[in-house]
C-alpha cells in the first residue's frame, strides 16, 4: 500500500517540478522516489511465509491485498522502471516542454501495474487494467511531430479501448454468473455452480473467454497481437521498453491470480484448450514473424508476443502451484532486465543515428564496444542461452510445464526458442561483422550514469544466469 | 427465476405490434397513392430543377481547429463531476465521522492541486 501511496503522491509532485525553471530535478527526483519504492518493497517481503496466503493485510473492505505474490511483482516493475529512466536522459538535455507530465504519467501507470498484481476483487483489477492502459495510449503519442507515434497512439488507443470494453463485459458476465466481483468467493461460488444451478455455467464460461480476450491483448498474446509490431515501432523507444516489461508483468501476473485463485481445480478442464491453443500460435506468430524483420524495433516486438507465449506456459502449468510462481517471477525478471537493456542501447543509438533498423546497429562494436556488449548480452538472454538470465526462466517455465505432463508444449517450446536465436543474432551480426555507414561512424554518446547502469543491467543479467538462487527465496 | 419470467411470454403475445405496424404502413401507402392520384400536377423548368439553399461554400472543411474549447469543456465536466462524490458524504456525514471528514479534506486537496495545476500550467487563457 505503501508504494501506491509513495508513488501516487510523488507523481503529483512532480508535476509541480515541471514548473521550475530548470528541469534538472525531475530525473533525479523520479529515481530517488522509485528507488525508495523499491526498497519498501522488497524490505517488505516476508519470505518466511507460505506461498498461499491471498488474503494477507487486506485494504479497502479486502479489495486490495499486499501478500508475497503482489510485494514480489511489485518489485519486479519497480526495478524494470528504475533500470529503465536513467536512459531518458535526452529529454532533459533538449528541455522537452512536458518532461515533468511524462514522468508523471509513468508514475501513475505504474500504480495501476501494481493494482493488478494486489487486486482481490476485479473491479481493482479493472481500475488498475484501465489505469495502466490510458497512461500508456498517452505515452505512445508522446512524440508528437512524428506521425509513426501519432498512429502508434491512435491504433493503440482505439484497439484497446475496445479491448477494454470486451473485459469489462467478461467480468460483469463473471459477476452475473457468481454474485460476487471478490477472488475468493467467486472461487467457490464457481466449485458451488454445477450444484447449484448448471444454467449458470455457460455465463461464466462465456465471462471467461471474453476476460481471457481482454488480457490476451494487454500482454500481445496471439490471435490478439496484431496491434503489437506498429504501436512498438511508433512508440518512443524509451517507453517500448517499458510497455513490453511493465505492461506485460502486470497482466500475465493478474491473471495468473485470477486462474488461480477463482479458476483452479475443475475449471481448469474448460480454459485449458483455449488457452493452449493461444500459447501455440503465439509461439509460433511471434518467433516466425520476427524472423523476417529488418527493423530491431518490429523485432522485439515480435519476440515480446513470443514471451507472452512462454509466460503463458506458466498459466497452462497452474496446478504446479508454487513452481509455476516462481517460473513467472523468474522469467519476468529476467526478460524484464534483457529487454530493458536491449532497448537502452536502442534508445541511445537512435538519440544519436536516428534510426533503429538492423543497419543502424552497424559498426557499433567499434565504436561503442559497451553498448555492443550490452546488447549481445541482452539477445542472448532473449534466446535463452545458458549463463544468462534468460536461459533459467526458460528451464523454471519448461521444468514447471513438463511437470503438470505438457510434454508437448515444451517441445514445441523448445522447437520455437532454437527459431528465436536465429534473429536474436541478426543484431549481434550487424554490430560485430558489419562497417558503419559512411559519416555515421562517430561513437555514439552515452552518459558515466547511462553507463553504470548498463554494466549493472549486464551484471544483473549474468548473476541471474549463474546464480539463478540468489532470488529463490522469494516463492 | 430470471428464465422463468421470460419463458412466460409467447410469440402471440407481439400480434398487436404486428397489427399496429401493418396500419402504420398501410396509412402511409394510402396517402401516397391518393395524393399522387388526386392531386394537380403543374410543371415548369424553375420547379423542375434541382435546389440547393445557403451560401455558397469556401474553402477546405478539414482546417486544423482550436482545442481550447475542447479543453474547457472537458475540466468543466472533471470539476463538476466531483460534486457528485459530496452529496452522499454530506447525507451521512455524521455516520463517517472524522475519518470521513479527513478522507472529503484529502479528495479536495488533491482535486484543488489539480485545479492549481491546471491554472499553472496556462490552459484557462483564451488568448494564446
Amino acid at each position: 500500500m505503501l508504494s501506491i501511496i509513495l508513488l501516487s503522491v510523488s507523481g503529483l509532485a512532480n508535476l509541480f517540478l515541471g514548473f521550475n525553471r530548470s528541469n534538472r530535478l525531475i530525473l533525479p527526483f523520479v529515481l530517488l522516489v522509485l528507488a525508495a519504492v523499491l526498497g519498501v518493497t522488497v524490505s517488505g517481503i516476508d519470505t518466511h511465509g507460505a506461498l498461499a496466503v491471498w488474503n494477507q493485510s487486506p485494504y479497502f473492505t479486502g479489495m486490495l491485498t499486499f501478500d508475497r505474490y503482489a510485494q514480489v511483482f511489485t518489485g519486479v516493475m519497480v526495478l524494470t522502471t528504475l533500470l529503465l529512466l536513467p536512459f531518458s536522459q535526452k529529454y532533459v538535455r533538449d528541455g522537452n516542454a512536458n518532461l515533468a507530465e511524462y514522468y508523471s504519467i509513468l508514475l501513475f501507470s505504474l500504480v495501476g501495474g501494481i493494482m493488478m498484481v494486489s487486486y482481490n476483487n476485479l473491479l481493482i483489477f479493472f481500475l488498475g487494467v484501465e489505469t495502466l492502459s490510458i497512461a500508456m495510449y498517452v505515452l505512445a503519442g508522446s512524440d508528437k511531430s512524428n506521425l509513426r507515434s501519432n498512429e502508434a497512439a491512435l491504433k493503440y488507443f482505439l484497439m484497446g479501448s475496445f479491448t477494454t470494453g470486451i473485459l469489462l463485459f467478461g467480468i460483469a458476465l463473471l459477476y452475473g454468473a457468481t454474485g460476487t466481483f471478490d477472488l475468493a468467493q467467486m472461487g467457490n461460488a464457481v466449485r458451488a455452480i454445477p450444484a447449484a444451478d448448471a444454467g449458470l455455467r455457460p455465463m461464466m464460461h462465456i465471462g471467461l473467454l471474453l476476460m481471457l480476450i481482454g488480457v490476451g491483448f494487454k500482454i500481445s498474446a496471439a490471435p490478439f497481437h496484431f496491434w503489437t509490431p506498429d504501436v512498438y515501432e511508433g512508440t518512443p523507444t524509451l517507453f517500448t521498453g517499458y510497455m513490453s516489461t511493465v505492461v506485460k508483468t502486470a497482466g500475465v501476473a493478474g491473471f495468473f491470480k485470477l486462474l488461480f485463485v477463482a479458476f483452479g481445480g475443475e475449471t481448469i478442464e474448460f480454459w485449458l484448450p483455449t488457452l493452449t491453443a493461444m500459447l501455440v500460435l503465439t509461439l509460433f506468430i511471434g518467433n516466425v514473424g520476427a524472423v523476417a524483420q529488418t527493423n530491431a524495433k518490429r523485432m522485439l516486438a515480435y519476440s515480446s508476443i513470443s514471451h507472452a507465449g512462454y509466460l503463458l506456459l506458466a498459466l497452462v502449468a497452474l496446478q504446479s502451484g508454487r513452481l509455476s510462481v516462481n517460473a513467472i517471477f523468474f522469467y519476468s525478471l529476467a526478460y524484464s532486465v534483457a529487454t530493458v537493456a536491449a532497448f537502452a542501447v536502442l534508445k541511445l543509438v537512435h538519440d544519436q543515428r536516428e534510426r533503429d533498423d538492423y543497419d543502424g546497429l552497424n559498426g557499433l562494436a567499434r565504436t561503442n564496444p559497451l553498448l555492443a556488449f550490452v546488447m549481445t548480452v541482452a539477445m542472448l538472454s532473449l534466446a535463452g542461452i545458458p549463463l544468462t538470465g534468460g536461459f533459467f526462466g526458460k528451464f523454471y517455465l519448461f521444468s514447471a510445464a513438463a511437470q503438470e505432463g505438457h510434454i508437448g508444449l515444451v517441445i514445441f517450446a523448445v522447437v520455437m526458442s532454437a527459431v528465436g536465436i536465429f534473429y536474436y543474432l541478426r543484431p549481434i551480426m550487424a554490430m560485430y561483422m558489419k562497417p558503419a555507414a559512411e559519416g555515421s561512424d562517430a561513437p555514439v554518446f552515452v552518459g558515466g550514469f547511462q553507463s553504470a547502469v548498463l554494466v549493472l543491467l549486464v551484471a544483473l543479467t549474468v548473476l541471474l544466469g549463474v546464480w539463478p538462487g540468489v532470488v529463490e527465496g522469494m516463492f | 427465476m430470471l428464465l422463468a419470467t421470460t419463458a412466460t411470454y409467447q410469440p402471440a403475445d407481439y400480434l398487436p405490434i404486428l397489427i399496429q405496424l401493418g396500419l402504420a404502413l398501410a396509412f402511409v401507402a394510402f396517402s401516397m397513392v391518393v395524393s399522387h392520384l388526386v392531386g394537380p400536377k403543374r410543371h415548369s423548368k424553375v420547379k423542375d430543377s434541382s435546389f440547393e439553399c445557403g451560401i455558397e461554400s469556401v474553402g477546405n472543411a478539414r482546417t486544423p481547429i482550436s482545442v481550447k474549447y475542447f479543453l474547457t469543456a472537458i475540466l468543466f465536466v472533471l470539476f463538476d463531476v466531483e460534486v457528485i462524490f459530496m452529496y452522499p458524504w454530506a447525507v451521512n456525514f455524521r455516520e463517517l465521522g472524522t475519518t470521513g471528514f479527513v478522507e472529503m479534506l484529502l479528495f479536495m486537496g488533491l482535486l484543488l492541486a489539480g485545479f492549481y495545476y491546471i491554472i499553472k500550467k496556462g490552459i484557462l487563457k483564451w488568448q494564446n
